[in-house]
């Protein structure tokens, strides 16, 4: 897992709101095949971050590297070179079928034949896709669009598969079972993900290093595991006291 | 009887003509949600670059009718580049493209007046206008049935492109979520220039068989307001409703006429739209407003 270099890497990256500093110089790096989390408050900039990355709100400041080159800037760019996101709040296009959402996922894709053959790998991950195939995503359930903004993201083919709150506003039971299908996600398809979440105890669980985000600032970083059991996380983070 | 079959095709005939504008408004507004005032523009660019290919230059109308669609699908494109582009890329409020609407419009429209004058020109008889018998049941214009059957031709083929080609999906897309669009590895600049030249296109449609219908001036454009008014009543950014909404004005506006008096008929329009937004504010194929989070 420990490749030299990063697959994907930011580095002092600064996003501004008019004048606000969302990000303050934000440094992280993701390896090929790992699950790396970004845990944090509301308005810590962990979202900020995943659009800074996709390039959809600007950078004011810093470099994003994919294999060491530099991310083009333009979202449609971004997604062609190799990444794709779930966004927060799921977005799926509700008027459009499940199917017609996974073919948007695989906009960028040129030969049909691949979109074909990852449309199966996508369906085999996540066969409640399948079963609902015809059905328009806007009549799906929380959990079921969940699914399918992420099975979409990963019709592009991703290098890597950005994350944003994929828990949000979903069941405990549910949320169990869109974590243990990410893992699978990364195991599978041996797919490298970056994952923000406000649920910081299932993304330290999922994951296997995490940062910790702050007001825009990464204010900790290690492995996942220690900081599951580190006072300081479990005070902010995890509700105080473990179960 | 015969007079109800033959006002009925006229309104239909009519109505077909509004939608393909009316559709295109709608088609503009489902993705950047403003109302393109300037649409109207499109049309009487189609419709002068029809009437000059065939006047001066001299050629047969299907060159001519080519000429003027992919003119003013091109025309669409550029006002989108000038007058929207570097607005949609400044702010979110879609109220200023509104605004720039209005101004292209009438600058689309002064162009006309300054270059070729305001006056009123007839296309060269080039579209069939005869009176034809209607399967023994109605007597009516060769020129009725086919602005019908080209509109039908052409938003059929709307239909196909956005539903089976990739851009069609992506349109389709972005008509929820401009923005979730682009996350998807789409440039929404493309997509957007796409949109306009459809729009552009099928308003060239429309101008072709207005400037038969009613003669050629700069301020045909006007005419827009009725497409505008039926989008409004089918609901805005839904292209069923356009079109449902345009049938219905033609049919209404033809039948007023007919057994009512001409004199009502824009009468009855307006009463159309004023009732639907008491009734029904957001159409009759109006999306509602708000989305599950």
């Amino acid at each position: 897992m420990e490749d030299k270099m990063p697959i994907l890497s930011v580095k002092n990256l600064f996003v501004n709101y008019g004048a606000i500093q969302a990000l303050k110089g934000v440094d992280l790096d993701v390896y090929a095949g790992e699950i790396v989390a970004v845990i944090g408050a509301n308005g810590a900039g962990k979202s900020t971050m995943m659009s800074a990355i996709m390039g959809d709100v600007p950078r004011a400041g810093g470099d994003i590297l994919l294999d060491g080159k530099p991310l083009p800037s333009k979202s449609f760019q971004v997604v062609t070179a190799g990444i794709s996101l779930s966004p927060e709040g799921r977005k799926v296009f509700a008027p459009l079928t499940v199917y017609e959402n996974l073919q948007m996922g695989a906009f960028p894709l040129k030969d049909r034949s691949l979109v074909a053959e990852q449309l199966k790998k996508v369906y085999h991950l996540f066969p409640r896709l399948e079963e609902r195939q015809g059905q328009y995503a806007g009549t799906l359930s929380g959990g079921e669009q969940q699914m399918l903004a992420i099975g979409r993201a990963l019709m592009a083919m991703p290098r890597v598969l950005l994350l944003d709150e994929p828990s949000l506003g979903l069941a405990p039971i549910i949320i169990s079972e869109i974590f243990k299908e990410l893992t699978e996600v990364n195991q599978l398809l041996g797919m490298t993900i970056l994952i923000v979440e406000q649920n910081a105890r299932k993304a330290l669980l999922l994951s296997n290093r995490a940062y910790v985000l702050q007001t825009g600032k990464i204010i900790m970083e290690g492995d996942s595991k220690e900081l599951l059991y580190n006072p300081e996380i479990e005070e902010a983070y995890l509700g105080g006291k473990k179960k | 009887m015969d007079m109800i079959i033959q006002q009925v095709i006229n309104g239909l005939s009519l109505g077909s003509v509004y939608a393909l504008i009316a559709v295109g408004y709608s088609l503009v507004y489902s993705i950047l949600l403003f109302s393109n005032f300037a649409h109207g523009g499109f049309l009487v660019i189609g419709g002068y670059i029809c009437y000059f290919v065939l006047k001066g230059a001299g050629m047969n109308i299907w060159t001519a009718s080519f000429a003027a669609l992919i003119g003013a699908g091109i025309s669409a494109v550029i006002v989108e580049r000038l007058a929207y582009k570097p607005i949609r890329e400044r702010t979110p409020v879609t109220l200023y493209m509104l605004i720039a609407s209005l101004g292209m419009s009438i600058v689309i429209e002064n162009i006309f007046v300054v270059t070729v004058g305001g006056r009123f020109r007839a296309l060269p008889p080039v579209i069939p206008t005869q009176p034809v018998n209607f399967f023994g049941l109605a007597t009516t214009s060769a020129f009725d049935l086919l602005s019908l059957v080209t509109a039908i031709v052409f938003l059929a083929g709307l239909q196909l492109f956005l539903s089976k080609t990739k851009w069609g999906l992506a349109i389709r897309a972005a008509s929820y979520n401009l923005r979730t669009a682009g996350l998807m590895g789409v440039n929404v600049n493309r997509l957007i220039s796409i949109v306009f030249f459809v729009a552009g296109l099928l308003a060239g449609v429309g101008g072709i068989f207005l400037s038969v219908r009613y003669t050629l001036y700069p301020q045909l454009g006007m005419i827009t307001t009725k497409a505008f008014v039926a989008a409004v009543i089918g609901g805005l950014g839904s292209l069923p409703g356009a079109v449902v909404g345009s049938l219905i004005l033609g049919l209404a506006e033809m039948l007023t006429a007919g057994f009512i008096s001409s004199q009502f008929r824009d009468l009855v329009v307006f009463g159309l739209l004023i009732v639907t937004l008491i009734v029904r504010p957001t159409g009759l194929f109006g999306k509602s407003v708000g989305e599950k989070v």
